[in-house]
């Protein structure tokens, strides 16, 4: 075809569209809010989806069992009722009650029922389904070491059921909250291939939105669902969330205002979105996520040789006052004021500052002291006997191999940041950047002496992945400490959360003087909202939390956060 | 001819499978693991292990290719780790928007290139010849990457005038057919340039040379002596000697067209195989890494199977006999 002809059937197309166009047609857009992803959903049933894109969506297509937020200045989830309308506590804490309503119905049209909500569970504990969230069913009845539904979920009629746990907890009404699938859609489906499931395509739940339509790697359309009672029919007509993966692209589609709702924004394009979109308004999010160098505790070669038995101190990281000195030697808030400014904040432990009663307010932050450091490497052994510039210890000098994932500028800047501040005080780090995937494995397998990494805390506290059994992949520095794991047991198993303050506290201290990683800050999301989206209230439970009451309006109305 | 294709076809089934095994295994030992990524803070640590064997991969690596055979031949290309969906689906759902993306920006790129190549031989030493000349340089020389985000925010963002990413509006269902095209095409401009502009000054170089080759040749002096039009000479007579080469060069552009996709496609969010293919790969998607693979080598395979065919259509001197 050549261009002229190009050029004329082009033309065509135009003239067919301008003929096409009715006037008093009511644009779609205009009851339409659409939000930015940077990835794709992997699945939209929730027992076994694990993308944040997924969870986004899902809390507005199913129901929920209850209407959860998080109590910022109290620092705490608070729970409401939802399709559970009533709950207590019997049995000296370890029965939970649980009084459903009678009314809500899946989008078919048949009642949710407690079977619903009993076999959901069944599949959420069958390691064959592989859950992501088998852990929320730790401590029900277990027979054999396999979820024993039967034992653990008592249903006493239409409405009323009773979950069995083995004792009293402070998450339990936490764990009670995994979303129902309907038991008639999935009853005769093989658990094993669960995840690929084709209803998982169509998913049938009874939520403010139903899925319209979702186009792999591009969109996922929801529309209001006008049957829903948990809590009623959401009150805009559409919501589309739109899969751009690149940031600029996605930034320029923000500017434009074809997007109303975008998250992450990079703390670099802030200035530049306050002076030319006035009508983008941004909000800040409270941090749940951290970033931290990990000094790896044990001798990690010994340990994989021994078959994981042999525990030995790691030859460099080790001795705690090297760790000391460590983070001493760092200037993080540097790193901090460069790389984020006011969308960060210093990191003293990992225990989220969202948290604030549990918080050991006590702690000062270790200062950028390189004179410090120093003294505290002499006193564990090293220094710069041959004349080098290296410390050294027994004949061997120190020096470390840095890994990080490529592509994360961040981490680049961190990562020559700490090379260039070890150099200070006779420190050689080398650098080596590594593929995520590659990266994340060889962390969680405890292969790396020193490695920058990032983690994101959940919404209630439960160190003991973290910080507990030295096997758990997420003990990635494999720190062991008898009194950590004294507090641990005894934080776990109080009534309530408020009870566990003191022991998190205690942690809190230990870690601070043990430095088993250099902890360096936390990082706060920030979300940016077109102006003429109404009612959006991102949040620290997620962007899309109360979607049912998103409204377009004027953007030049009062908007109301 | 047809026992000729048939040989070809024939031998490009073991060449395949070749490829096919060699990437089964070389993905397996690759450092990295498909579960890792999705081992993160509030998820189950034991997670991983559940997840490794519903996926099949707690099996020893013979077994799970075993599997993997049985499962090809009998036409199953399994399930993809990452987006919990048949392969074949996600091919069937993504391939036609590559497909329609590289197949403009191929005829863009050779209608532009052949265009430019022409002119420029015909104006050799010219003013028009060395602009074109330098802009192609230049154009040849800009990363994809660099040039895409560049329009995106000139031509989308200040001129307001294309969209900048997609493949349609959000709500392009609730448009009419002509609409829904004049829609799509609105969206494909920007890409297709990107995708084609720098083939297009490369394919352009190509053509120039070849033209001025074949016109420089005993036989145009004697066309263009015996008195025939200047268009005929060019179009009939240069043209069929100086196109074989361009007809290579399109039978290899298929290839470079889908992996030339990538980018393009990252950038415009354009919902095809390139984007599919990267994410598959980072995510150590094995099933869904095999596919695509499966897709690049029958589009290489069939772009030489094409090229070679076109130029017996060109070349009267070859034969496939």
């Amino acid at each position: 075809m050549s261009p002229r002809y190009l050029f004329v059937a082009l033309l065509c197309c135009g003239l067919l569209v301008s003929c096409g166009k009715k006037s008093g047609d009511k644009d779609p857009m205009s009851e339409t809010a659409v939000v930015a992803l940077s990835g794709d959903a992997d699945n939209l049933n929730p027992v076994v989806s694990s993308s944040s894109t997924a969870g986004d969506i899902q809390g507005n297509i199913y129901p929920t069992m209850f209407d959860v937020s998080f109590n910022l200045r109290e620092g705490k989830l608070e729970f409401e009722p939802s399709l559970v309308r009533a709950w207590e506590f019997t049995n000296g804490g370890k029965d939970v009650i649980l009084y459903i309503r009678p009314d809500v119905r899946w989008e078919d049209g048949i009642l949710v029922t407690p079977l619903d909500i009993k076999f959901s569970y069944e599949l959420y504990g069958d390691p064959e389904v592989a859950s992501p969230r088998r852990s929320y069913l730790e401590s029900m009845i277990h027979t054999d070491g396999a979820f024993d539904v039967d034992k653990s979920i008592e249903i006493l009629n239409d409405t009323t059921m009773v979950f069995h746990f083995t004792r009293q907890y402070p998450l339990q009404l936490f764990h009670l909250n995994l979303s129902p699938i309907p038991r008639h859609v999935y009853r005769n489906a093989d658990r094993r291939t669960l995840r690929a499931n084709p209803a998982n395509e169509r998913p049938v739940g009874a939520g403010p939105f139903k899925l319209e339509e979702w186009t792999r790697q591009q969109q996922i359309v929801l529309t209001r669902n006008p049957t829903s009672t948990l809590p009623y029919p959401a009150k805009l007509e559409r919501v589309i969330f739109r899969v751009i993966s690149e940031p600029t692209t996605r930034l320029t589609e923000l500017k434009k205002g074809d997007i109303d709702l975008m998250q992450p924004i990079y703390p670099e394009d802030v200035a530049d979105l306050q002076e030319t979109s006035p009508d983008i308004k941004l909000v800040t999010l409270p941090p749940r996520s951290y970033e931290y160098i990990g000094w790896m505790n044990i001798d990690n070669d010994e340990w994989h040789a021994s078959g994981k038995k042999t525990l030995k101190p790691h030859p460099l990281f080790g001795d705690r006052r090297v760790r000391q000195a460590l983070t001493y030697a760092i200037n993080r808030k540097a790193i901090l004021e460069d790389q984020l400014g006011p969308y960060g904040e210093l990191a003293v432990t990992d225990f989220s500052p969202i948290f604030r009663w549990a918080i050991q307010h006590d702690l000062i932050p270790y200062p950028y002291a390189p004179d410090r450091a120093r003294q505290l490497l002499r006193s564990a052994g090293w220094s710069d006997s041959d004349g080098d510039g290296l410390l050294d210890k027994g004949g061997k000098s120190f020096e470390f191999t840095l890994y990080y994932n490529v592509g994360n500028k961040r981490r680049e800047y961190v990562a020559t940041m700490v090379q260039e501040n070890l150099k200070q005080i006779g420190i050689k780090v080398n650098l080596q950047s590594v593929e995520p995937v590659v990266l994340y494995k060889n962390i969680e397998e405890k292969k790396y002496d020193a490695f920058i990494a990032g983690f994101s805390v959940g919404l209630a506290i439960d160190p003991a992945d973290r910080w507990g059994e030295i096997t758990s992949p997420f003990n990635t520095v494999a720190f062991e400490n008898r009194r950590v794991a004294e507090l641990l047991k005894l934080g776990l198993h109080v009534p309530t959360e408020r009870d566990a303050g003191p022991f998190w506290k205690e942690i809190q201290s230990i870690l601070h003087q043990e430095q088993p990683c250099t902890f360096l800050y936390w990082v706060k999301d920030i979300v940016a909202v077109n102006r003429r989206l109404k009612g959006a209230n991102p949040n620290i439970l997620g962007v899309t939390d109360h979607m049912w009451d998103w409204k377009i309006g004027d953007p030049k109305s009062a908007i109301t956060y | 001819m047809y026992r000729y294709l048939i040989r070809r076809v024939l031998s490009a089934i073991p060449l395949l499978f070749g490829l096919l095994t060699i990437t089964f295994f070389i993905i397996r030992l690759a450092p990295g693991d498909p579960v890792s990524l999705y081992v993160q803070g509030d998820v189950d640590p034991h997670y991983a292990e559940d997840l490794r064997a519903a996926l099949g991969l707690s099996d020893p690596l013979p077994l799970q290719y075993v599997k993997w055979l049985k499962g090809t031949l009998t036409g199953e290309l399994g399930v993809s780790f990452s987006k919990n969906a048949e392969v074949a689906d996600i091919l069937l759902e993504t391939l036609p928007n590559t497909l329609l993306l590289t197949t403009f920006a191929l005829l863009f790129n050779f209608v532009l290139g052949i265009g430019l190549g022409i002119i420029t031989a015909l104006k050799r030493g010219s003013g028009i010849d060395h602009t074109v000349n330098i802009t192609s340089l230049f154009v040849y020389s800009m990363p994809e990457f660099w040039l895409g985000l560049m329009l995106i925010l000139g031509v989308s963002l200040q001129l307001g005038v294309l969209p900048a990413s997609g493949m349609h509006s959000p709500l392009a269902k609730y448009l009419s057919f002509p609409e829904y095209v004049w829609d799509v095409a609105q969206h494909m401009v920007l890409p297709v340039f990107v995708l084609g502009v720098a083939s297009a000054a490369a394919t352009g170089r190509y053509m120039r040379g070849s033209l001025l080759e074949v016109i420089n040749q005993d036989y145009i002096r004697t066309a263009r002596a015996k008195g025939l039009s200047e268009v005929l000479v060019i179009g009939k007579h240069a043209m069929r000697n100086a196109m074989i080469p361009i007809i290579t060069l399109l039978g290899l552009s298929l290839p470079f067209l889908l992996g030339g996709a990538v980018i393009v496609e990252t950038v415009f969010a354009w919902p095809g195989m390139g984007k599919l293919t990267i994410d598959a790969i980072f995510s150590r998607d094995y099933p869904l890494i095999i596919a695509c693979t499966m897709v690049s080598g029958v589009m290489v395979i069939s772009g030489n199977l094409v090229a070679d065919l076109l130029y017996a259509l060109v070349d009267p001197r070859i034969r496939y006999d």
